[in-house]
């Protein structure tokens, strides 16, 4: 396999510089642009396998940008915000940014970010962005702004490992996965370095899910693993 | 019409005329009413019958008491003193008591009966002698002496003390009330105006109207234009601060990006906290001034499973966190600053003790979320000073406390935003427990 190319676009050049090197001393190839236009003129060269966005760009607005970049093409978009904010984290998601790093971010960070979005591959991505809710027990899951809602439309926090286990769980809603799996699984989100084994995870997302004296519908399989047992609505 | 009452409305006048106009109006009005009465009084007449009697007694008194030489006159007059009627001599006209009203109405009765008294210099008036309301007076002699005589019983329904007291109440009362509405209409936009500075720094601008005396229309103008200035100024300082604190992650981001290309490993994990020190500083900086999020709208949230996911946060990274109350507790509440809010306390416990638990107690009209720890809590003299922003309690042991001493603050301020409080008190079995009060609606 090649290795990917990073369209990287970020005003200041310095920065710019110095995330190029990284990202290439990491194994991918980089093209920097410093603006929108740039930015379009890199795409013209050739296919790109990821695109690294600054949201504070001077000209178009980053949150402009993504959204023609999305409209136009279908690769993965990573945003990049000195901004801490929740609201910019939730509309860049929102308007199909695959996931959302905040500056000042360290090369592992960086690194691990950009490799998890890549191995995610286009079909996942695309039902991921997609089918951006899932509906199951009166429970819903907004995928893009990794949110849970119970049925009286309240917020329900969960941490990121178990907001991932709950969204592989529903990816197969109804079938059992293995332990094992699920642990591969909720790893792919990186930079969450939770050393805490499945069961642990499970017993809480059980405690959260309760509602009124219910049950949460996830299931043990004895020696096998868990289970989803209600079907869930993609919308 | 209207109109042009308005434009004589809008036209401010000043206080101390406006005050003027007020007593000028209940002097007026009282004037009026006080002519009234007394007006009223003196149109009061007997009924026919009694007037006549009395007219007949005067006439043939008077002839009597005159035909007397001097002295024989007061035991003639005490002769003439009926059960009805006491009759008196005198040389002189005493000064009838001021507040006697005379009654004009009575008098024209009796000289219509017996026109022979026009010419007698008839004085009737209205007297009360302990609480008896009676007709007293006097007629001339043709010497110039004066006979006096007054009824012995009270003339019927001639009790006009309660009337007139009540009469002179009513106005008096009328004038109390209306002299204190127009006092405290004039007052009234100094009252907002007290209220609306009461409320300056707490939340947005807001303008008085400006309406009222003409002195305070001024004082009206001068605080709503020192109010916008401050907030401009304040508005200025925010958008400075935030915008320096978003351009520092920039260089924050090179800096780090930096760091991980140092060899000396010591040397670049330095260089890593102080970046992380930084980073921290901006953040806390940014979250106290608001300047990283847009105002933000309530939501219904689940807080007990916030709290859980703090603590359950807290484990993942390896400490020792627990969560105890409820498996679900919902309120309308903003997320993103309550969430900032519990993990500011959480991490401050997790920074000077080694457990902490996070409690939940829903009550009837409040939720309470007590996070406590086992560290060594704050000295109760400090306890109110550690809420002041940028004010940190480590100087002495060295500056081991990231931020700017805006963690608890920034907690206050979020907390006061949903209308609750924060607590802060040192447990007796040692450590620091942070109260989050906030109120369920209903």
């Amino acid at each position: 396999m090649t290795s990917p190319t990073i369209l990287l676009v970020e005003d200041d050049p310095a920065l710019r510089t110095l995330t190029a090197r990284a990202l290439q001393e990491n194994g991918f190839v980089v093209r920097p642009a410093g603006a929108a236009p740039e930015m379009w003129q890199a795409l013209e060269r050739g296919p790109v396998d990821l695109v690294l966005l600054d949201i504070m760009l001077p000209g178009t607005s980053g949150i402009d940008l993504c959204r023609a970049l999305r409209q136009k093409h279908d690769m993965p978009i990573i945003f990049v915000s000195a901004k801490g904010s929740e609201t910019d984290r939730v509309v860049g998601l929102e308007l199909g940014a695959d996931d959302y790093i905040a500056k000042p971010f360290g090369t592992r960070e960086l690194v691990a970010r950009v490799r998890a979005v890549l191995r995610r591959g286009t079909l996942d991505r695309q039902t991921a962005r997609e089918a951006g809710e899932l509906a199951f027990d009166g429970w819903t899951v907004n995928i893009p702004r990794r949110e849970l809602k119970s049925a009286s439309g309240a917020i329900v926090e969960l941490t990121g490992a178990e907001f991932d286990l709950l969204v592989a769980l529903l990816d197969h809603a109804q079938r059992v996965i293995a332990r094992e799996r699920l642990i591969e699984l909720s790893r792919t989100r990186l930079g969450d370095s939770s050393d805490r084994s499945v069961d642990v995870l499970i017993s809480r997302l059980r405690r959260k899910l309760s509602s009124a004296g219910r049950d949460a519908p996830i299931v043990t399989v004895r020696g096998v693993g868990y289970m989803v047992n209600v079907p869930v609505e993609r919308r | 019409m209207i109109g042009g009452e308005r434009a004589l409305l809008s036209r401010p006048v000043g206080l101390i005329g406006q005050i003027v106009a007020i007593l000028l109006l209940t002097l007026v009005i009282e004037f009026g009413v006080s002519t009234l009465l007394y007006e009223r009084a003196s149109q009061f007449s007997v009924r026919d019958d009694e007037a006549n009697r009395l007219a007949e007694h005067l006439v043939i008194s008077r002839r009597l008491v005159a035909e007397r030489p001097a002295a024989e006159r007061p035991a003639m007059a005490a002769e003439l003193t009926t059960e009805r009627y006491i009759l008196r001599w005198d040389r002189t006209l005493p000064v009838p008591p001021r507040i006697a009203p005379s009654l004009d109405g009575m008098r024209d009765q009796i000289i219509a009966w017996e026109p022979a008294l026009a010419r007698t210099d008839l004085r009737l008036n209205l007297t009360s002698p302990g609480r008896r309301q009676v007709v007293a007076g006097a007629l001339a002699l043709p010497d110039g002496s004066w006979l006096h005589f007054r009824t012995v019983a009270p003339l019927a329904h001639l009790n006009l003390a309660v009337e007139r007291v009540l009469l002179a109440l009513v106005p008096a009362v009328a004038l109390m009330v209306i002299g204190g509405a127009l006092v405290r209409r004039t007052l009234q936009p100094l009252r907002e105006l007290a209220a609306a500075a009461d409320r300056v720094g707490r939340g947005g601008e807001e303008r008085v109207r400006e309406e009222g005396a003409g002195e305070v229309v001024r004082v009206i103008r001068a605080f709503n234009r020192m109010q916008a200035r401050i907030h401009r100024l304040i508005d200025d300082r925010t958008q400075a601060l935030a915008a320096v604190g978003h351009d520092l992650r920039t260089p924050l981001a090179r800096l780090r990006l930096r760091a991980d290309g140092v060899a000396d490993a010591p040397a670049r994990d330095a260089i890593e906290a102080d970046i992380a020190e930084m980073e921290a500083m901006v953040g806390s900086l940014l979250a106290y001034l608001g300047g990283d999020s847009d105002p933000e709208t309530a939501m219904r949230i689940d807080v007990a499973v916030l709290c859980a996911t703090l603590a359950d946060d807290a484990q993942d990274r390896g400490r020792d966190a627990e969560y105890h109350g409820p498996d679900h507790c919902e309120l309308v509440v903003r997320p993103i600053g309550l969430k900032r809010a519990l993990t500011n306390l959480v991490d401050n416990a997790l920074h000077h003790a080694d457990r902490v638990s996070v409690t939940l107690s829903p009550g009837r009209d409040e939720v309470a979320i007590l996070v406590e720890d086992d560290g060594p809590g704050i000295p109760d003299a400090d306890l109110a000073a550690v809420l002041e922003p940028f004010v940190r309690l480590d100087q002495a042991r060295g500056r081991d406390t990231v931020g700017f001493g805006l963690g608890l603050p920034i907690v206050t301020r979020a907390v006061e935003a949903e209308g609750g409080r924060l607590e802060l008190a040192n447990r007796a079995e040692g450590g620091l427990r942070a109260t989050v009060v906030l109120p369920t609606p209903g």
